[in-house]
Protein backbone atom coordinates (compact mmCIF):
# COMPACT_ATOMS: atom_id res chain seq x y z
CA UNK A 1 0.00 0.00 0.00
CA UNK A 2 2.94 2.69 1.10
CA UNK A 3 4.76 1.59 -2.22
CA UNK A 4 1.93 2.29 -3.99
CA UNK A 5 1.36 5.59 -2.23
CA UNK A 6 4.82 6.68 -2.49
CA UNK A 7 4.82 5.66 -6.54
CA UNK A 8 1.46 8.20 -6.51
CA UNK A 9 2.91 11.05 -4.75
CA UNK A 10 6.57 10.98 -6.95
CA UNK A 11 4.09 11.29 -9.77
CA UNK A 12 2.46 14.03 -8.56
CA UNK A 13 5.75 15.88 -7.17
CA UNK A 14 7.75 15.41 -11.07
CA UNK A 15 4.07 16.96 -12.83
CA UNK A 16 4.12 20.26 -10.27
CA UNK A 17 5.28 21.73 -13.94
CA UNK A 18 4.46 25.22 -15.53
CA UNK A 19 0.23 24.83 -16.40
CA UNK A 20 -1.65 27.49 -18.32
CA UNK A 21 -5.21 26.54 -16.32
CA UNK A 22 -7.40 29.52 -17.64
CA UNK A 23 -10.02 27.49 -16.48
CA UNK A 24 -13.72 27.96 -17.29
CA UNK A 25 -15.39 29.59 -14.74
CA UNK A 26 -18.57 28.02 -15.42
CA UNK A 27 -19.79 25.25 -12.22
CA UNK A 28 -22.79 23.35 -14.09
CA UNK A 29 -22.14 24.42 -17.85
CA UNK A 30 -19.55 22.83 -19.94
CA UNK A 31 -18.05 24.47 -23.08
CA UNK A 32 -16.08 23.26 -25.63
CA UNK A 33 -12.18 22.88 -24.32
CA UNK A 34 -11.20 19.75 -23.47
CA UNK A 35 -8.83 18.63 -20.92
CA UNK A 36 -5.11 18.92 -22.47
CA UNK A 37 -4.14 15.00 -23.81
CA UNK A 38 -2.06 13.69 -21.03
CA UNK A 39 -2.85 16.18 -18.43
CA UNK A 40 -4.79 15.53 -15.25
CA UNK A 41 -6.96 17.93 -13.59
CA UNK A 42 -7.87 17.22 -9.72
CA UNK A 43 -10.54 19.48 -8.46
CA UNK A 44 -12.02 19.63 -5.17
CA UNK A 45 -15.53 21.52 -5.09
CA UNK A 46 -18.35 21.99 -3.09
CA UNK A 47 -22.22 22.66 -3.34
CA UNK A 48 -23.49 24.76 -0.26
CA UNK A 49 -27.55 25.13 0.02
CA UNK A 50 -29.15 27.82 2.40
CA UNK A 51 -32.46 26.56 3.46
CA UNK A 52 -35.87 27.69 3.10
CA UNK A 53 -38.36 27.47 5.41
CA UNK A 54 -38.52 23.29 6.44
CA UNK A 55 -35.53 22.95 5.30
CA UNK A 56 -31.92 22.15 6.56
CA UNK A 57 -28.09 23.30 5.72
CA UNK A 58 -26.28 21.19 3.76
CA UNK A 59 -22.59 20.75 2.31
CA UNK A 60 -22.39 18.55 -0.76
CA UNK A 61 -18.25 18.46 -1.50
CA UNK A 62 -16.92 16.21 -4.69
CA UNK A 63 -13.75 15.71 -6.29
CA UNK A 64 -12.61 15.67 -9.78
CA UNK A 65 -10.25 13.76 -11.29
CA UNK A 66 -9.97 15.13 -15.30
CA UNK A 67 -7.57 13.48 -18.16
CA UNK A 68 -6.95 14.09 -21.53
CA UNK A 69 -6.86 11.00 -22.78
CA UNK A 70 -6.56 12.88 -26.49
CA UNK A 71 -6.85 16.01 -28.10
CA UNK A 72 -10.50 15.39 -28.47
CA UNK A 73 -11.27 13.16 -25.54
CA UNK A 74 -11.87 13.92 -21.83
CA UNK A 75 -12.73 11.67 -19.39
CA UNK A 76 -13.54 12.13 -15.18
CA UNK A 77 -14.41 10.36 -12.44
CA UNK A 78 -15.99 12.47 -9.55
CA UNK A 79 -16.17 10.75 -6.04
CA UNK A 80 -19.02 12.60 -4.07
CA UNK A 81 -20.62 13.04 -0.36
CA UNK A 82 -23.33 15.20 1.35
CA UNK A 83 -23.44 16.69 4.99
CA UNK A 84 -27.04 18.24 5.89
CA UNK A 85 -26.92 20.13 9.68
CA UNK A 86 -28.91 18.10 12.28
CA UNK A 87 -28.95 14.92 9.95
CA UNK A 88 -26.28 12.83 8.53
CA UNK A 89 -22.90 12.61 6.41
CA UNK A 90 -23.16 10.23 3.78
CA UNK A 91 -20.82 8.90 0.33
CA UNK A 92 -23.61 9.32 -2.38
CA UNK A 93 -21.74 7.49 -4.90
CA UNK A 94 -19.26 7.95 -8.37
CA UNK A 95 -19.81 9.49 -11.81
CA UNK A 96 -17.99 8.50 -14.75
CA UNK A 97 -17.65 11.20 -17.41
CA UNK A 98 -16.69 11.31 -21.35
CA UNK A 99 -16.88 14.22 -23.17
CA UNK A 100 -15.56 13.73 -27.43
CA UNK A 101 -15.28 16.96 -29.17
CA UNK A 102 -16.24 15.56 -33.17
CA UNK A 103 -14.67 18.09 -35.16
CA UNK A 104 -11.40 18.33 -35.81
CA UNK A 105 -11.01 22.66 -36.23
CA UNK A 106 -12.46 25.68 -34.58
CA UNK A 107 -16.09 26.56 -35.82
CA UNK A 108 -18.65 29.27 -34.83
CA UNK A 109 -20.53 26.60 -33.01
CA UNK A 110 -18.79 24.01 -31.78
CA UNK A 111 -20.60 20.40 -30.60
CA UNK A 112 -19.24 18.14 -28.01
CA UNK A 113 -21.03 15.15 -27.11
CA UNK A 114 -21.04 13.74 -23.29
CA UNK A 115 -21.94 10.68 -21.73
CA UNK A 116 -21.89 9.75 -17.97
CA UNK A 117 -22.84 6.96 -16.10
CA UNK A 118 -23.46 7.67 -12.61
CA UNK A 119 -23.78 4.97 -9.26
CA UNK A 120 -25.61 7.51 -6.79
CA UNK A 121 -27.97 7.74 -4.15
CA UNK A 122 -30.89 9.74 -4.23
CA UNK A 123 -29.32 11.44 -1.47
CA UNK A 124 -26.82 13.19 -4.18
CA UNK A 125 -26.82 16.78 -3.68
CA UNK A 126 -24.00 18.22 -5.63
CA UNK A 127 -26.08 19.43 -8.42
CA UNK A 128 -23.78 18.94 -10.94
CA UNK A 129 -26.72 19.06 -13.67
CA UNK A 130 -30.63 20.07 -12.42
CA UNK A 131 -32.73 18.04 -14.12
CA UNK A 132 -36.31 16.81 -13.91
CA UNK A 133 -37.72 18.93 -10.91
CA UNK A 134 -34.43 18.71 -8.95
CA UNK A 135 -33.00 16.69 -6.36
CA UNK A 136 -35.04 16.28 -3.47
CA UNK A 137 -33.36 18.44 -0.95
CA UNK A 138 -35.88 18.36 1.83
CA UNK A 139 -36.10 14.36 2.73
CA UNK A 140 -33.95 12.86 5.21
CA UNK A 141 -30.90 11.11 4.68
CA UNK A 142 -31.86 8.21 5.88
CA UNK A 143 -35.17 8.16 3.59
CA UNK A 144 -32.87 8.99 0.83
CA UNK A 145 -29.34 7.18 0.87
CA UNK A 146 -30.44 3.86 0.25
CA UNK A 147 -32.41 4.46 -2.36
CA UNK A 148 -29.77 3.86 -5.45
CA UNK A 149 -29.92 5.36 -8.68
CA UNK A 150 -27.88 3.86 -11.44
CA UNK A 151 -28.30 6.37 -14.04
CA UNK A 152 -27.01 7.33 -17.64
CA UNK A 153 -26.98 11.28 -18.36
CA UNK A 154 -26.33 12.65 -22.03
CA UNK A 155 -25.92 16.21 -22.78
CA UNK A 156 -25.20 18.36 -25.90
CA UNK A 157 -22.50 20.55 -25.62
CA UNK A 158 -23.08 23.70 -28.15
CA UNK A 159 -19.67 26.01 -27.43
CA UNK A 160 -18.71 29.00 -29.51
CA UNK A 161 -15.88 31.83 -28.69
CA UNK A 162 -17.00 35.52 -29.98
CA UNK A 163 -14.11 37.54 -29.67
CA UNK A 164 -13.02 36.84 -26.30
CA UNK A 165 -16.79 35.46 -24.70
CA UNK A 166 -17.36 31.51 -24.54
CA UNK A 167 -21.04 30.89 -24.81
CA UNK A 168 -22.01 27.65 -23.99
CA UNK A 169 -25.27 25.81 -23.88
CA UNK A 170 -26.02 22.43 -23.00
CA UNK A 171 -29.03 20.17 -23.00
CA UNK A 172 -29.39 17.49 -20.73
CA UNK A 173 -30.94 14.01 -20.83
CA UNK A 174 -30.89 11.31 -18.58
CA UNK A 175 -32.48 7.91 -18.00
CA UNK A 176 -32.27 6.35 -14.38
CA UNK A 177 -31.61 2.88 -15.23
CA UNK A 178 -33.03 1.57 -11.72
CA UNK A 179 -36.46 3.04 -11.69
CA UNK A 180 -39.01 3.39 -13.96
CA UNK A 181 -39.02 7.11 -14.53
CA UNK A 182 -38.97 8.03 -17.52
CA UNK A 183 -36.50 10.37 -19.45
CA UNK A 184 -35.67 13.57 -17.43
CA UNK A 185 -34.48 16.50 -18.88
CA UNK A 186 -32.09 19.70 -18.04
CA UNK A 187 -30.24 22.51 -19.40
CA UNK A 188 -27.10 24.76 -18.70
CA UNK A 189 -26.38 27.96 -20.64
CA UNK A 190 -23.05 30.06 -19.81
CA UNK A 191 -21.51 33.06 -21.29
CA UNK A 192 -17.52 34.01 -19.47
CA UNK A 193 -14.87 36.14 -20.50
CA UNK A 194 -11.76 36.97 -18.79
CA UNK A 195 -11.01 40.81 -17.36
CA UNK A 196 -8.14 41.77 -19.71
CA UNK A 197 -6.80 40.64 -23.13
CA UNK A 198 -3.59 41.27 -22.95
CA UNK A 199 -0.97 39.38 -20.55
CA UNK A 200 1.45 41.48 -18.88
CA UNK A 201 4.84 40.82 -18.93
CA UNK A 202 5.05 40.26 -15.42
CA UNK A 203 4.03 37.50 -12.92
CA UNK A 204 1.35 38.74 -10.56
CA UNK A 205 -1.50 36.93 -9.20
CA UNK A 206 -3.85 40.02 -9.02
CA UNK A 207 -3.87 40.96 -12.04
CA UNK A 208 -6.83 41.17 -14.56
CA UNK A 209 -5.66 38.64 -16.96
CA UNK A 210 -6.31 35.88 -13.93
CA UNK A 211 -9.69 36.72 -13.57
CA UNK A 212 -12.86 35.11 -15.56
CA UNK A 213 -15.99 36.61 -14.96
CA UNK A 214 -19.40 35.13 -16.61
CA UNK A 215 -22.96 34.11 -15.74
CA UNK A 216 -24.71 30.96 -15.65
CA UNK A 217 -28.45 29.44 -16.21
CA UNK A 218 -28.97 25.74 -15.20
CA UNK A 219 -32.44 24.00 -14.17
CA UNK A 220 -34.69 20.84 -14.74
CA UNK A 221 -37.37 20.90 -17.91
CA UNK A 222 -39.86 18.31 -16.50
CA UNK A 223 -39.97 14.41 -17.38
CA UNK A 224 -41.42 12.48 -20.32
CA UNK A 225 -43.60 11.22 -17.22
CA UNK A 226 -44.73 14.64 -16.52
CA UNK A 227 -45.16 15.76 -20.06
CA UNK A 228 -41.73 17.86 -20.63
CA UNK A 229 -42.86 20.86 -18.71
CA UNK A 230 -41.25 23.18 -16.25
CA UNK A 231 -44.31 23.32 -13.33
CA UNK A 232 -42.42 22.36 -10.39
CA UNK A 233 -39.09 22.85 -11.72
CA UNK A 234 -35.80 24.35 -10.02
CA UNK A 235 -34.12 27.28 -11.92
CA UNK A 236 -31.20 29.27 -10.96
CA UNK A 237 -29.20 32.12 -12.15
CA UNK A 238 -25.59 32.50 -10.88
CA UNK A 239 -22.45 35.06 -10.84
CA UNK A 240 -19.46 32.53 -11.81
CA UNK A 241 -16.09 33.61 -10.89
CA UNK A 242 -12.75 32.18 -11.49
CA UNK A 243 -9.20 33.08 -10.18
CA UNK A 244 -5.76 31.50 -11.52
CA UNK A 245 -3.71 31.94 -8.48
CA UNK A 246 -0.93 30.28 -9.76
CA UNK A 247 0.74 28.56 -12.90
CA UNK A 248 -1.32 25.33 -11.69
CA UNK A 249 -4.30 26.08 -10.11
CA UNK A 250 -7.24 28.15 -10.10
CA UNK A 251 -10.11 29.03 -7.40
CA UNK A 252 -13.58 29.07 -8.45
CA UNK A 253 -16.58 30.57 -6.96
CA UNK A 254 -20.08 30.96 -7.97
CA UNK A 255 -23.70 31.75 -5.98
CA UNK A 256 -26.72 30.54 -7.55
CA UNK A 257 -30.00 32.39 -6.83
CA UNK A 258 -33.57 29.99 -7.37
CA UNK A 259 -35.46 31.75 -10.14
CA UNK A 260 -38.56 29.07 -8.33
CA UNK A 261 -39.78 28.21 -5.20
CA UNK A 262 -38.55 24.36 -5.95
CA UNK A 263 -35.22 23.24 -4.17
CA UNK A 264 -32.98 25.83 -2.18
CA UNK A 265 -32.84 29.10 -2.68
CA UNK A 266 -29.15 29.76 -2.44
CA UNK A 267 -27.00 27.36 -4.18
CA UNK A 268 -23.01 28.72 -2.95
CA UNK A 269 -20.42 27.14 -4.96
CA UNK A 270 -16.59 26.87 -4.53
CA UNK A 271 -13.81 24.84 -5.30
CA UNK A 272 -9.97 24.83 -6.19
CA UNK A 273 -8.48 22.93 -8.95
CA UNK A 274 -4.98 22.02 -9.82
CA UNK A 275 -3.46 20.54 -13.21
CA UNK A 276 -0.62 18.24 -12.98
CA UNK A 277 0.85 18.35 -16.92
CA UNK A 278 2.44 15.52 -18.71
CA UNK A 279 0.69 13.13 -16.09
CA UNK A 280 -0.19 10.41 -18.50
CA UNK A 281 3.96 10.28 -20.16
CA UNK A 282 5.02 10.40 -16.25
CA UNK A 283 3.04 7.12 -15.57
CA UNK A 284 4.30 5.71 -18.56
CA UNK A 285 7.99 6.55 -18.16
CA UNK A 286 7.58 5.16 -14.90
CA UNK A 287 6.04 2.42 -15.80
CA UNK A 288 8.62 1.93 -18.85
CA UNK A 289 6.47 3.19 -21.57
CA UNK A 290 7.33 4.93 -24.73
CA UNK A 291 6.58 8.14 -23.45
CA UNK B 1 36.11 24.85 -10.55
CA UNK B 2 36.15 26.28 -14.58
CA UNK B 3 36.56 22.72 -15.22
CA UNK B 4 33.24 22.03 -13.60
CA UNK B 5 31.32 24.92 -15.06
CA UNK B 6 32.58 23.82 -18.50
CA UNK B 7 31.59 20.32 -18.26
CA UNK B 8 27.80 21.45 -16.91
CA UNK B 9 27.71 23.61 -19.55
CA UNK B 10 28.70 21.33 -22.12
CA UNK B 11 26.34 18.59 -20.53
CA UNK B 12 23.64 20.82 -20.64
CA UNK B 13 24.56 22.41 -24.33
CA UNK B 14 24.18 18.72 -25.56
CA UNK B 15 21.10 18.32 -23.34
CA UNK B 16 19.48 20.92 -25.92
CA UNK B 17 20.37 19.48 -28.96
CA UNK B 18 19.45 15.77 -28.48
CA UNK B 19 16.39 16.90 -26.94
CA UNK B 20 15.78 18.93 -29.88
CA UNK B 21 13.03 17.23 -32.12
CA UNK B 22 15.24 16.91 -35.39
CA UNK B 23 13.14 14.27 -36.66
CA UNK B 24 9.53 16.13 -36.72
CA UNK B 25 7.92 15.72 -39.43
CA UNK B 26 5.31 18.09 -41.00
CA UNK B 27 1.55 17.03 -41.05
CA UNK B 28 0.28 17.26 -44.51
CA UNK B 29 -3.19 17.52 -43.68
CA UNK B 30 -2.38 20.73 -41.50
CA UNK B 31 -3.30 23.43 -44.02
CA UNK B 32 -3.76 26.91 -42.86
CA UNK B 33 -6.44 28.53 -45.00
CA UNK B 34 -6.07 31.03 -47.15
CA UNK B 35 -7.69 33.95 -45.58
CA UNK B 36 -6.53 33.09 -41.84
CA UNK B 37 -2.97 32.92 -43.07
CA UNK B 38 -3.57 36.40 -44.83
CA UNK B 39 -4.54 37.90 -41.23
CA UNK B 40 -2.33 40.66 -39.85
CA UNK B 41 -0.98 40.92 -36.07
CA UNK B 42 -2.68 43.49 -34.90
CA UNK B 43 0.01 43.92 -32.00
CA UNK B 44 2.61 44.26 -35.03
CA UNK B 45 3.26 47.90 -33.80
CA UNK B 46 3.32 46.96 -29.90
CA UNK B 47 6.66 45.44 -29.12
CA UNK B 48 6.43 45.72 -25.61
CA UNK B 49 3.84 43.32 -25.41
CA UNK B 50 6.32 40.80 -26.51
CA UNK B 51 7.19 40.29 -22.52
CA UNK B 52 3.35 39.31 -22.16
CA UNK B 53 3.69 36.90 -24.92
CA UNK B 54 7.43 35.48 -23.28
CA UNK B 55 5.11 34.96 -20.29
CA UNK B 56 2.05 32.79 -22.12
CA UNK B 57 4.67 30.59 -23.68
CA UNK B 58 6.12 29.71 -20.98
CA UNK B 59 2.82 28.87 -19.29
CA UNK B 60 1.62 27.05 -22.02
CA UNK B 61 3.69 25.81 -25.14
CA UNK B 62 7.56 25.09 -23.10
CA UNK B 63 5.97 21.69 -21.65
CA UNK B 64 6.37 20.43 -25.46
CA UNK B 65 8.57 23.20 -27.72
CA UNK B 66 10.92 23.70 -24.72
CA UNK B 67 12.16 26.60 -23.27
CA UNK B 68 13.82 27.60 -26.54
CA UNK B 69 10.89 26.46 -28.61
CA UNK B 70 13.25 23.66 -30.21
CA UNK B 71 10.90 21.27 -29.68
CA UNK B 72 11.04 18.23 -27.42
CA UNK B 73 11.63 15.01 -29.16
CA UNK B 74 9.73 12.48 -27.26
CA UNK B 75 6.58 14.86 -27.64
CA UNK B 76 7.10 15.14 -31.43
CA UNK B 77 6.78 19.06 -31.19
CA UNK B 78 8.11 20.91 -33.74
CA UNK B 79 11.60 23.51 -33.54
CA UNK B 80 10.01 26.86 -33.70
CA UNK B 81 13.35 27.96 -34.19
CA UNK B 82 13.64 26.34 -38.26
CA UNK B 83 13.24 28.76 -40.63
CA UNK B 84 10.23 26.95 -42.67
CA UNK B 85 8.58 27.99 -39.47
CA UNK B 86 9.71 31.25 -39.08
CA UNK B 87 8.86 31.97 -42.95
CA UNK B 88 4.79 31.10 -42.21
CA UNK B 89 2.75 34.29 -41.64
CA UNK B 90 1.77 35.42 -39.06
CA UNK B 91 -1.99 34.94 -39.02
CA UNK B 92 -0.44 31.33 -40.25
CA UNK B 93 0.90 30.51 -36.88
CA UNK B 94 -2.43 32.69 -35.28
CA UNK B 95 -4.16 29.78 -37.00
CA UNK B 96 -2.44 26.93 -35.89
CA UNK B 97 -2.03 28.74 -32.11
CA UNK B 98 -5.95 28.81 -32.52
CA UNK B 99 -7.06 25.68 -34.04
CA UNK B 100 -4.30 22.98 -32.45
CA UNK B 101 -3.71 19.62 -34.37
CA UNK B 102 -5.65 17.43 -32.07
CA UNK B 103 -4.59 14.27 -34.07
CA UNK B 104 -1.06 15.15 -33.24
CA UNK B 105 -1.14 16.30 -29.87
CA UNK B 106 -1.36 19.98 -30.51
CA UNK B 107 -4.21 21.09 -28.02
CA UNK B 108 -6.46 24.23 -29.56
CA UNK B 109 -5.26 27.52 -27.40
CA UNK B 110 -8.59 29.11 -28.26
CA UNK B 111 -9.33 29.32 -24.97
CA UNK B 112 -6.49 31.99 -24.58
CA UNK B 113 -8.44 35.61 -25.74
CA UNK B 114 -8.02 36.68 -29.26
CA UNK B 115 -4.64 39.38 -28.19
CA UNK B 116 -2.77 36.84 -26.16
CA UNK B 117 -2.90 34.28 -28.95
CA UNK B 118 -0.96 37.20 -30.87
CA UNK B 119 1.16 38.00 -28.44
CA UNK B 120 2.42 34.68 -28.28
CA UNK B 121 2.86 34.73 -32.43
CA UNK B 122 4.69 38.42 -31.15
CA UNK B 123 6.83 36.17 -29.03
CA UNK B 124 7.73 33.11 -31.10
CA UNK B 125 9.24 35.42 -33.58
CA UNK B 126 11.87 36.33 -31.54
CA UNK B 127 12.66 32.86 -31.07
CA UNK B 128 16.34 32.63 -32.88
CA UNK B 129 16.23 30.95 -36.18
CA UNK B 130 18.09 28.08 -36.86
CA UNK B 131 18.87 26.48 -40.01
CA UNK B 132 16.21 23.60 -41.28
CA UNK B 133 17.48 20.22 -40.13
CA UNK B 134 14.57 19.49 -42.31
CA UNK B 135 13.55 21.15 -45.00
CA UNK B 136 9.40 20.20 -44.29
CA UNK B 137 9.52 20.73 -40.20
CA UNK B 138 6.43 23.40 -40.00
CA UNK B 139 4.82 24.12 -36.32
CA UNK B 140 3.01 21.33 -34.87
Amino acid sequence: MNRYFIFFLLILLGSGQRSSAQESPYFVTYDHHLEEPGNLEIETFSTMGIPRSGQHFYAAPYMEFEYGVTGRWTSELYLEAQGTAGDSTVFTGWRLENRFRPLKREHFLNPVLYVEYEHISEASRIQKEIVGGGPDVTSPNSELHPIKAHELETKLILSSTVHDWNIAGNFIVEKNLSESEGFEFGYAFGFARPLASLASGSECRLCRENFIAGLEFYGGLGSTEDGFSVHNTAHYVAPVVSWQLSDNGSFHFSPGFALTHEGSPVLIRFGYSYELRGFGSKVAQLLGGKH
Amino acid sequence: MRGVLLTIMTIGLLGVIFAQNTSYQQDPKWQVPADAAGKLNPLAQKPEATAGGKKLFQRNCVECHGATGAGVEKKHAADLQLSAVQQQSDGALYWKITNGNTDRGMPSFSRLPELQRWQLVLYLRTLKPTSDVQSNASVK
